[in-house]
């Protein structure tokens, strides 16, 4: 099992066989290379840990646990376990950071898991006969023997809807993913689970706090954020997409370096996708030692079965495909650690969706209004249908407009259009699942205090609990980082920064159609003027001309023609041969459906390819195994 | 073939879809994506010789099998000289 996930820690791999539980780590040594060899066995206790992440203010925990704990290393590892030793499981509390650990204890035979607030790090489990399997990433729980890979089809159907499976299911039978903020107590066959964290949206806003004062606050916020995730024995370097939140990190990061920092971009050789203009702007400007990698529509079809291999999951869209060219860049310039910018325009209201939100709501109170839908023409220049009226548009975006208290309100128009995917799926596997209704699991599965929050509030929730979760910080995230070995950090997804965010008036946030506006006012002391003011610009790639055409790789015309789809069973073979035509022959630019859809559906077949039949995993190569039997 | 049944066929083979009612809003139930009315209107300029103005471009004239196939039928009648008797 820990041979197979080699990727995530090419330094080492140990494995200790206890007394009611096996434990295999393999490290990707960043803090304390000599000391914080895994796992790690209290000698007192006998507690002993697995340990994938960072505790960022690990400086600050030791101290205060150093009286009563004889620290053996300096390690971040080591203070997870005299934590839980002083404590107990609660210690998580203390943590800021990124993790998922276990944790056996001897004295009461229970393992414990705990995953990190927002689920930056992954950890799956299964429960069989034989007890509880764990790891990373399924591919370990499949290379151990617990489980053989079977696509979970009420998962393919969530992801074609909402863009990834509604946590804790995986797109595996059997495998579940331990939800983010949470603990898991498995003892005597039992597997219990429960939140110590969640987002509280519910907050009354800080009425009295002027704009100079948030600003200040957040400032001081977000400087600490950064400063503890600068916190490594190895060089720290950022990502920059050339937009606000990865410019305002390098520059913080920048400044309290003191002038050494590194950054990497993607860069797009289709220019309708590209940003380098403005990525070489801000790395003139804060001075950066700057590398870029330049993407091709050819290298995205290349690429995408390795990133469907390290992702386990089906995607809608091409976005990690860059993203694991770029760790591998960052991989061969002998750097282990990078900062990255997703959260903010969650926490901020940065999307697009919340000023939709906002009008689709405000618009609601006045169905009949045919000035109020026009305020959606500010938010989408860009789309096709504000060329062609103002009554089109909001009838496009009129969905559930008779519904402005449903929890989902947000997210309807997103959801009828990727709903659009669903017809692809072949006539018996619809059947099969045509109990499944995505958006109803989703909303089965949020908190019913949720409920009761404002509109945008509840948005931000889904927001996070999808995209964010289930998408950005895992597919696009951590597997396309570690797949090259890259530990990424999150300064936007400090939990203290999300809880000061909750507090915001929400005219701090989105003023009027204006997003992150406090972010904005905060980052005009760090950032160039022109990346400042520039329209919000989404991080796309090509999909349609990676997959089909003359540039299609083989392995895609393989997996998708007519006998490959039909062999399958998953989606109608018919459909899908004149979905590959039209897009082979289409000149204009795809629609939005189309490019889901054929994304979706080479990303299943490739997951099918790679899993359902998958290659022995060497199993040689783990550098000891200790036998500790109690 | 019937205005209809065309615009039908289209709809079926662009958009994938299996069955819809004739007077099914093509934007509400999600029928037709954003970029699919242009390729709506592009169809019928095309295929039925009509130029469509910017003016017409609304709900009325499109958004349902029934309401399309009667604005294309009512454009090409517009467009017909009438014969001399």
């Amino acid at each position: 099992m820990t041979a197979s996930l080699r990727h995530r820690g090419p330094d080492a791999q140990r494995a200790v066989l206890l007394d009611g539980a096996a434990l295999g780590h393999a490290r990707l040594a960043i803090v304390d290379l000599a000391g914080g060899a895994q796992p790690m066995i209290d000698p007192r206790s006998g507690v002993t840990l697995i340990f994938n992440g960072e505790i960022f203010n690990y400086v600050e925990l030791r101290a205060e646990l150093a009286p009563g704990y004889a620290f053996r290393t300096t390690s971040d590892t080591e203070v997870v376990l005299a934590s839980y030793v002083s404590k107990g499981i609660d210690c998580v509390n203390d943590f800021i950071g990124q993790f998922a650990f276990a944790i056996f204890d001897p004295r009461t035979r229970a393992l414990w898991l705990a995953r990190d607030r927002v689920g930056i790090l992954p950890l799956h489990y299964t429960m069989t006969s034989e007890g509880l399997a764990f790891a990373s990433e399924a591919k370990a729980i499949f290379a151990g023997g617990w489980r053989e890979p079977a696509i979970d089809a009420v998962a393919l159907k969530q992801t074609l809807q909402l863009w990834s499976p509604v946590v804790p299911r995986t797109m595996f039978e059997g495998i579940s993913q331990l939800a983010p903020g949470s603990i898991a107590r498995f003892a005597d066959g039992r597997l219990e689970t429960r939140r110590y964290w969640d987002l509280d949206l519910g907050v009354e806003p800080r009425a009295d706090l002027s704009e100079d004062e948030a600003e200040a606050e957040l400032g001081e916020l977000l400087e600490s954020a950064v400063r503890l995730r600068l916190r490594a024995d190895v060089p720290v370097a950022a990502y920059l997409s050339g937009g606000l939140d990865s410019s305002l990190l390098s520059a913080i990061a920048q400044s309290q370096l003191g002038g050494t920092l590194s950054t990497y971009s993607v860069a797009f050789a289709d220019r309708s996708f590209d940003e380098r203009g403005y990525q070489q702007e801000v790395a003139r400007a804060l001075a950066t030692d700057h590398r870029s990698v330049q993407i091709t529509s050819r290298a995205i079809g290349e690429l995408l079965p390795d990133v469907v291999f390290h992702a386990e999951q089906v995607l809608v869209r091409s976005a990690p495909a860059p993203l694991y060219a770029l760790s591998g860049l960052v991989n061969e310039h002998r750097t282990k650690v990078v900062l990255t910018g997703e959260g903010s325009d969650e926490i901020f209201w940065g999307y697009d969706l919340f000023g939709e939100a906002r009008v689709r709501q405000f618009w609601s109170r006045q169905p009949k209004s045919a000035r109020r839908p026009t305020l959606l023409r500010r938010l989408y220049p860009y789309l096709p249908l504000s060329e062609q009226g103002d009554e089109l548009l909001a009838q496009f975006f009129g969905v559930g407009l008779d519904r402005p208290d449903d929890p989902h309100f947000s997210h309807l128009p997103r959801w009828a259009a990727s709903g659009r995917t669903l017809r692809f799926l072949s006539p018996d596997f619809a059947e099969r699942t045509a109990a499944e209704d995505p958006a109803a699991s989703l909303i089965a599965s949020v908190p019913s205090r949720v409920r009761g929050w404002r509109p945008l509030a509840r948005a931000q929730y889904l927001e996070m609990t999808t995209l964010l979760t289930g998408n950005l910080l895992s597919a696009q995230g951590d597997r396309m980082l570690m797949a090259h070995s890259v530990e990424g950090r999150f300064p936007f997804l400090d939990h203290r920064l999300i809880e000061f965010a909750a507090t915001l008036p929400e005219g701090l946030k989105l003023r009027g159609l204006k997003e992150k506006w406090i972010l904005k006012r905060y980052a005009a002391r760090w950032v160039p003027e022109r990346v400042l003011r520039r329209r919000k610009f989404p991080y796309r790639a090509p999909i349609a001309s990676a997959l089909t055409g003359r540039q299609a790789p083989r392995w895609a015309n393989a997996l998708m023609s007519r006998d490959a789809i039909r062999e399958r069973g998953i989606f109608d073979d018919d459909k899908i041969a004149r979905l590959v035509a039209k897009l082979s022959a289409q000149s204009s630019s795809p629609s939005e459906t189309d490019s889901q859809a054929i994304m979706a559906v080479a990303t299943t077949q490739l997951l099918a390819e790679q899993f359902l039949a998958p290659a022995a995993v060497a199993q040689a190569d783990i550098d000891a195994v200790d036998l500790a039997a109690a | 073939m019937s205005t209809r049944d065309r615009l039908r066929q289209f709809i079926v083979d662009t958009f994938f879809v299996d069955d819809f009612n004739d007077d099914e809003s093509f934007l509400r139930s999600g029928i037709i994506d954003s970029t699919g009315m242009m390729e709506l209107v592009l169809f019928i300029e095309q295929v039925f010789g009509v130029k469509i103005r910017d003016s017409e471009l609304l709900p009325q004239n499109l958004d349902s099998l029934r309401r399309a196939s009667a604005f294309v039928d009512r454009k090409v009648q517009a467009a017909t000289p009438v014969p001399a008797t």
